[in-house]
Order: C-alpha cells, then structure tokens, then sequence
C-alpha cells in the first residue's frame, strides 16, 4: 500500500480580511499525480505556498513525509518546487543555477557538479549546460526549474503552471518528465494548471478549488460522473435530415430533439435524466441504435457535458448560463 | 530525455541542511559581484576616479591648493564614501531586487535558514569596502602624506570603513527586506546616506555642532579621519569620534539580524 506523503487537516490562509484559503483538508499517497484546478483566484498558488512553507497557514495543521508543518525547514528538504513565477538569474550557466541549488540543500561541491549534471541530462537540457539562461526558450527554463526542484530527491513535488506558455512540443515533454518523476522516483506530484487536457493526460486525483475551498475531489473519472452528460450532438448528412429527426424522436429515453445546423447535418437530442439514472448501462447508446436501426449514416457524435472541462466549468459555475 | 532514477549516482539523497548555507550563499552573491560586469566597473572607475585627483596633487603643483595631507584624507574620504554607499545600494538590492527578478522565492524554498540567507548577502556587498580600500592604499602612498602617517590613515580609513560599510549595508538590507519594491528600497536607503551626509558639507561649529558631528556616525567617522590623517592627532584623543560608527554598527546589524529571521516573499508589513 502507497504511503501517505503529504496529509493536510483543516489548512486556512488569510490575508487580512481575504480568506485566500478555507478549511483545505485532502491526503496524497506516494506515486500520485494530483491536480489541483480552480479558476483565477481559487487558491492555487497560495495553497502550494502555504503547503511548501513560504506562507505559514493562519489555521489549520499539515505534514509532509511525517514532518509536521512546525518545522518548515525539515520540510523544504523534502519538498520541490517549481513556483508559478520563477525567476532565474539570467547571467548564470544551467549548470551553475544547479550547482548553487544543489549546494543549498547540503550536497558538498563535488556531490553538487555531479547532480547538476546528471539532472540537466534528465530534463534534456545537457547539452546547453554551460549555456547561460538568459538564452534558454520559455520551455527550456521551465525544464531547468524542474530539474531545480529535484535536486534534493524530494518526496514531494509541487509544480504550479509548468505547461504555462509552452508550446505543443514543450508541454508534451513536460507532461512526460511530470509521469516519469512520479513513475521512477515514487514521488508524489502536485499540478496546479488551467490546462484540463494536461489534467486528464497525467493525474491519478483531482482537487479542484474555488473561492479558496474545495468544491470537488476524486478521479478524473469521478469528477466527470458528477456532470454527468445529459445531450448528444449527431453529425448526419444532410439529406438524412428528417429521416433522422425522426429516428431520434422514436429513440428511447430520448426527451427532446432539436435540429442544430439543418446545413450540416447536426441534430441534438437531449434525455430524460431520471431515465439515464434508471439505465445507466444503456446510457445514450439508444441515440446510436436507432439512427442505424433507421438506416442513417452518423458522421460524428458527441456528448456534451462528457468531459473534464465541462465538469469543471459547471462545479465552478463559470460555464455559459 | 533520459530515465529518472533514484539510484543514479547523482540523485542520492543529500545531506541534511547544510550548516554553512550563509558561506554558499556569500560565495554565490560574491561571484554575481566580482565576476560580473558590476564590480570590475565600479573599481575601474574608482580608479580612474583616484588617478585624476592623486596626478593633480602630486605632479601638478598649480593646480593643487591642498597639501599632501589634506589630499590623503581626501583620497579615503572619497573611497570612504565611495564604498559605503555602493555597498548601501548592493545591500538595498539584496533582497528587494530577488523579489523584483522573481528569484527570491525558489531562494526561500531551501532549507537555509532566513539569517543565513541574509547574512551572506550582506556579506557580499559589503565586500565592496575592502577591494575599494586596496585600490586606494598606493594612491594614498604616492601622496607621501608623511613618515609614518601612511600606516595611520590606512588603518584609521580601514577602521572607520569597516564601522561605516557594515552599519550601511545592515541598513540597506533592512529597507531591502521590507520593500516590496527595488526602487524604492534603493531611493530610500540612498537618501538616508545622503541626509547622514550632507552636515559634512556644511560648517558646523558651537556645541550643537559639536553634537551634530560626534552622534552623525557619519560626520563623525569623516572628522575622525580629518583629525588622524590631517592634525596628526592620536587615536586616543579622538576615540570619542567612533562612537557613533560603532554604536551605528552593532544597532543596525543586529536589527537586521533580528529583522532576518522573518524575510518573507512579498515585501511590506505582515498583515
């Protein structure tokens, strides 16, 4: 059985009157990829603040490895941290930001060179080591203040915005170091993004916040099952039309059809929730068979409100009203 | 990308938190000063500042109204002043400034503890004094300021320096620590070197002035030099002068020792 690694009970952070965050309570086992998503100003960055030990929590009590927050240097040997804004010293090589790291958490010189480099190989960057960082791409820094937060061997690991400003390649290859480190170091993973792609590609849990509280908590899966999907889109072609308006409104469970782009070929059909709750193992499967049964080309078929960012945006209550 | 590894020779787990964390962090902003543009820069143009004056004093007879005495305490009082105030702005820059450049935080993130943190900062800057001062000894020695007066303005410079840079830079570091801005921590120090500075300009005499030069640590390190180098007068007659330096010294580096422990990443006053 994983064990727990990061357990938090109760963690509030104020500023002044602002209660950033309330009452934050969830536990991370050794191995997991957590995501943890919130609109702007949820709480994400004070949360990995206050559970890295930058901010002390105005109530509330946490523990990382078995170390209780009362002792935020014992845990900032134990943690990484890639910070939302992480600046670099533009002047200095990859290679010597590592070293100097490296040296701050005790490793002695020779020890510091050796980690330096093996972690610069280990993000890709070796071979800019002794390139300064003024000239590395978004990306490459992105990867050097990963390679930054691993050079104590931490236990845990937070990582705030990493994909922030990649492009498609470079947040492929972070989304890949993220699993690698999770998957051959056992260190447990802490993901603050607005990407809900990376979200679905990479974590195991999700913890999603707003107004600094938590609102949801589970799988992926999970979090998805709570907005469950109640309408599908069906592509046909357009001379189908009519044929497959009707073949939809014979569909059972079916409440309402509705014809979206006559044009196109799209058509809407919109189930009876009670219905889809009596028959979760059918589910919209009945829209399928009697379109076929009808003799009606599909050409696509969606669901609405099946996926991670349709979850997210109704628990958060920012999606279209 | 290559596989990640606990194993690898280079990811072992490191030892606890280092003790000596003030001497990596001092030995890092040491780098960042000497081996950059920045400190090679100032010395160059302190020296060139120091040729001028010390060819017109001693080659150049019409134009030199002071006498050799006068310009060796002029010499130290420029380097005096010289270091102190750039070791002021490198101090005021210490933190302010990694908190502008977004680079504190990742800093904060290791296990050193805040004072070491600090403490190799101030080091650094005030590392400024002593290069400053090596510059200045042989121009202080081609002036030929008298037998045995050499060694006394260098000492006494070196003294009075030391007091003054260490009481500055903990200053410095003190406003850099609270601002949440790095103009400002810079304007706000500056200006307070400035105001302690200015009564050296001006004519103070009677027993208000007398009070002005002797609790002004800086007046009072400048005329205690003034006294040592120029009136040849020992350092017991004059100790009263370095009162005030010392008394600046040891308050405002153990304030900025205290105020240390609770260098946090966004500046101003805790709510």
């Amino acid at each position: 059985m994983a064990a727990t690694v990061l357990s938090v009970r109760g963690v509030s952070r104020s500023y002044g009157s602002v209660q950033a965050v309330r009452d934050l309570s969830f536990e991370a086992l050794s191995g997991e990829i957590i995501g943890l998503l919130g609109p702007n100003g949820a709480g994400k960055t004070t949360t990995i603040r206050v559970l890295s030990t930058i901010l002390p929590p105005t109530r509330g009590s946490f523990e990382v490895a078995g170390v209780p927050n009362t002792k935020p240097a014992d845990i900032r040997e134990r943690i990484g941290v890639l910070p939302e804004s992480a600046g670099y010293p533009l002047h200095q090589t990859g290679e010597e930001f590592l070293r100097y790291h490296a040296r701050l958490f005790g490793h002695p010189a020779r020890s510091a060179r050796e980690v330096a480099t093996s972690l610069l190989s280990e993000v890709g960057l070796a071979e800019r080591a002794s390139s300064i960082i003024s000239t590395y791409s978004r990306g490459m820094r992105q990867r050097l203040g990963v390679a930054r937060a691993l050079v104590n061997t931490p236990r845990l690991i937070f990582l705030d915005e990493p994909t922030l400003g990649l492009d498609p390649a470079g947040q492929r290859q972070m989304l890949a170091l993220i699993r690698e480190i999770a998957r051959d170091r056992g260190a447990t993973v802490i993901l603050s993004t607005h990407f809900l792609d990376d979200v679905e590609e990479v974590c195991s849990r999700v913890i999603i916040l707003n107004r600094g509280e938590v609102i949801a908590e589970g799988s992926v899966a999970d979090i998805k099952r709570r907005v469950a999907p109640s309408t599908a889109r069906v592509q046909i072609p357009p001379e189908m039309h009519d044929r497959g308006l009707s073949a939809l409104r014979g569909a059972a469970g079916v409440a309402n059809v509705g014809s979206i782009d006559a044009q196109r070929g799209w058509l809407s059909a919109t189930f009876d929730s009670a219905w889809l709750d009596e028959h979760p193992e059918i589910g919209m499967n009945t829209v399928l068979r009697a379109l076929t049964d009808a003799a009606v080309l599909i050409l696509s078929f969606e669901l609405e409100g099946g996926r991670l960012s349709d979850a997210f945006l109704a628990l958060t209550e920012e999606g279209p009203r | 990308m290559t596989s990640l590894s606990r194993s690898d020779a280079g990811l072992r787990s490191p030892p606890a938190a280092p003790s000596d964390g003030w001497m990596v962090v001092a030995a890092q902003e040491l780098r960042d000063v000497w081996l950059s543009a920045r400190g090679p820069i100032i010395v160059l143009f302190f020296s060139l500042l120091l040729s001028l004056l010390t060819y017109m004093a001693a080659a150049n007879k019409e134009l030199n109204i002071l006498d050799q005495r006068d310009t060796a305490n002029l010499v130290l009082q420029i380097t005096l002043g010289m270091g102190v105030s750039v070791s002021l702005l490198f101090s005021a820059d210490a933190v302010s400034g990694e908190r502008e450049r977004e680079t504190l935080e990742s800093l904060l993130l290791t296990p050193v503890p805040r004072r070491q943190i600090a403490l190799g900062k101030l080091l650094a800057a005030v590392s400024v004094w002593p290069v400053l001062l090596l510059v200045a000894v042989p121009y202080v020695w081609a002036l030929r300021p008298g037998a045995g007066l050499f060694a006394d303005a260098v000492v006494a410079g070196f003294v009075v320096g030391c007091l003054l840079t260490v009481a500055f830079a903990s200053l410095g570091l003190i406003v850099s620590i609270f601002s949440s801005l790095n103009r400002l921590s810079l304007a706000a120090s500056f200006f307070v070197f400035v105001a302690l500075l200015a009564p050296t300009q001006l004519p103070l005499s009677g027993w208000f002035g007398d009070l002005i030069v002797r609790v002004n640590p800086v007046t009072a390190g400048s005329s205690f030099l003034h006294e040592v180098i120029v009136k040849q007068r020992g350092w017991d007659q004059e100790f009263t002068l370095l009162i005030a330096p010392i008394l600046a010294a040891v308050i405002t580096t153990g304030l900025a020792f205290l105020i240390a422990g609770r260098l946090r990443l966004q500046g101003g006053i805790e709510r």
